[in-house]
């Protein structure tokens, strides 16, 4: 280098200036999965041999036609990027000023009818209240409060039962039926509450390119905690379930083209899964914690991504072979559970293993403005609705179970998927004709329901 | 279970996200050196980031990852110069104005990228390889696809013009007022 040249090496050093922002992994990994040629690129674009750099002055003629036939192989677009170990960090919010909680309203019924148990566990010894009776609704139904929430999930939780609907998150004593505890929440999608510890976490918001969770005192469900998950490419506009916890306590959050994994006690992000099949609209996780399963849902198709979870590699892929929607998927040692369709024509299938390919229709569905979301509780799976109220084994997708859920003058009754808390069945009741007759009940399902089957 | 199709596993390689976070600022400066504005470069360092992922360990093993991705970057700039109308550069700031021109460093910045610009794509690319990333002229032809003969007259050629470019010439002689 002369000294012309080394004069021009420093103007350029010293007048180039900083970058504004700095590139990052993940918008890396985003631009890769978004754009899959890019990961193609490398291989058409491999450094010369080094036999190359002391050629004879002729530059080498630029390869025609894409890939070379040695890299072929490995060409397929990439679906997965998983990025183990990321340590991007969650912007913790500040909390946000609620509006002081709306007092628990409503008494819990008065009038008593005894419940015939069911056999096994979860059945009670004792019903654990008296309730109200509903003509002709399924499994001994009594209404042991009669709030009008407007719930598509119950939770239930360390003997509590938790819901939202109608502006709030509450905490619902089973004994009484009464609201323990509230707080306001208008949730943005269906999803249940995430109960992890002492915390209650909820989907706060869900729009544009983040993900927001807020956590809550699972006793006085005063905020604890409020997370940013910034997504990967804009979230999905049919989401609903798109927050879940594995069994070692850990979050999962759908996020745009990504799955995040949470650590939610450091509140620190694991994990990234980066998806190019869709933006993920539900997610579930295996019992064992093995396996995650990703919707990727819109108005008329679904498809379902299966990941191993220890090595962040992806097991099987399928789509439904008709139908659309988020998905509501709930997990099982036998595979996956989920809804498609939408209104009067939703309905509930099984997926044994996880594979789309198999998947059986189990229950009817809802319509009417509600979901048929399927719950996993005491050791079976309930799937409620406008139309039927089934419980079925978690690991063969069998019904084991099945009543009619009745209609008052033509309008379709709605009984949510129950769940088990204090060896009690559980449910939301919905009556939209009879004043009075829509609430929490407490069920009483056949002894096929015990889950023995499981 | 049913037979995978067009799908793969990739993991974030090992020491990738330390080199990307140790050298993206450099590699930044480079492309702005390269295409002349921030969202330019941006896209250029992320392109070839993106490219250089999948065979991460093998360019390790070989102690060429920087090699390998400022290559990428040349030959992403030279495919985007024939390809890509560039007559709007696309910019998040509004572009520097008369009005700091009494800056020496904003003078110098302008006079250097409006040389820059005079010289065609590979001759540009010559120049920020060798005198900007410091690779010498084997590793420039090599990132290049080109004989270590083609770069010296690249060089050649580009050192001819930038001598004659306004501005930039005093600053070749005098050097740049901080």
């Amino acid at each position: 280098m002369n000294n012309e040249e080394r004069r021009l090496a420093d103007v350029m050093h010293q007048v180039t200036p900083d970058p504004p922002h700095p590139v990052t992994v993940e918008q890396v990994a985003y631009r890769l999965v978004s754009e899959p040629k890019l990961g193609r690129q490398s291989r058409q674009s491999r450094p010369s041999r080094p036999s190359r750099e002391s050629g004879r002055g002729r530059e080498p003629r630029a390869r025609r036609g894409g890939l070379s036939r040695a890299w072929a192989p490995a060409a397929a677009a990439a679906a997965v990027v998983v990025i183990a170990g990321a340590s991007a960090g969650i912007a913790l919010l500040a909390s946000s000023h609620h509006n002081p909680p709306p007092s628990a309203g409503g008494a819990p019924a008065s009038s008593s009818v005894s419940s015939t148990p069911m056999s096994g566990s979860p059945a009670p010894s004792q019903p654990a209240t008296s309730g109200t009776g509903i003509a002709g609704a399924p499994w001994g139904a009594q209404l042991i409060d009669h709030q009008t929430f407007v719930n598509y999930a119950l939770v239930s939780s360390d003997g509590s039962l938790y819901t939202y609907g109608n502006g709030t998150l509450d905490r619902i004593d089973p004994a009484t039926g009464a609201v323990a505890a509230t707080t306001r929440y208008d949730p943005p999608l269906s999803n249940p509450p995430v109960i992890v510890g002492n915390t209650v976490w909820v989907v706060w918001s869900n729009s544009g390119g983040n993900v927001v969770l807020h956590g809550y005192d699972a006793q006085t469900l005063a905020q604890t905690a409020s997370i940013l998950v910034p997504a990967a490419g804009r979230v999905s506009n049919v989401a609903d379930g798109i927050l879940v916890s594995g069994p070692d306590g850990h979050l999962y959050v759908a996020a745009g083209v990504s799955v995040v994994e949470v650590n939610p006690a450091s509140r620190q992000i694991l994990r990234h899964l980066y998806l190019t099949a869709g933006t993920a609209s539900s997610l579930a996780i295996s019992p064992d914690g093995g396996t995650l399963y990703v919707g990727i849902g819109t108005s008329d198709s679904f498809k379902l991504l299966v990941y191993n979870l220890a090595g962040g590699t992806i097991e099987n892929e399928s789509t439904l072979s008709s139908g659309g929607g988020a998905g509501d998927l709930v997990a099982t040692s036998g595979g996956l559970w989920g809804t498609t369709g939408s209104g009067m024509s939703e309905w509930t299938w099984f997926a044994p293993g996880g594979n789309l390919a198999r998947a059986v229709r189990v229950g009817g569905g809802a319509g009417g403005g509600f979901d048929a979301v399927p719950s996993y509780s005491g050791g079976v799976v309930w799937i409620g609705g406008t139309q039927s109220l089934s419980c079925a084994s978690a690991a063969s997708g069998q019904v084991l179970a099945t009543a009619r859920v009745p209609a008052d003058h033509g309008d379709a009754e709605f009984v949510s998927s129950p769940v088990v808390a204090g060896g009690h069945a559980y449910t939301f009741f919905v009556n939209n004709n009879a004043t009075g007759q829509s609430g929490l009940a407490q069920l009483t399902p056949p002894g096929a329901c015990s889950g023995v089957s499981s | 279970m049913d037979t995978l199709t067009g799908v793969e596993h990739l993991a974030e390689p090992d020491g990738f996200r330390n080199f990307v976070q140790t050298r993206s600022a450099a590699l930044l400066r480079s492309g702005w050196l390269l295409t002349g504005d921030w969202p330019s470069a941006e896209d250029l360092v992320q392109t070839a980031l993106a490219a250089a992922w999948p065979r991460w360990a093998s360019l390790r093993r070989q102690d060429a990852p920087e090699l390998y991705v400022r290559k990428i970057m040349v030959n992403t700039f030279l495919r985007w110069r024939q390809r890509r109308w560039t007559g709007e550069i696309a910019t998040g700031r509004l572009p520097e104005t008369q009005a700091y021109d009494v800056f020496a460093q904003v003078d110098a910045r302008q006079a250097l990228l409006a040389a820059l610009d005079r010289l065609p794509p590979r001759q540009r690319a010559v120049v920020v390889l060798r005198y900007f990333a410091d690779q010498t002229e084997s590793q420039t032809a090599a990132a290049m696809g080109c004989s270590v003969g083609a770069v010296k007259s690249h060089a050649a050629k580009a050192m001819a013009r930038l001598r004659d470019a306004p501005g930039l010439s005093e600053l070749l002689s005098g050097g740049v007022t901080s």
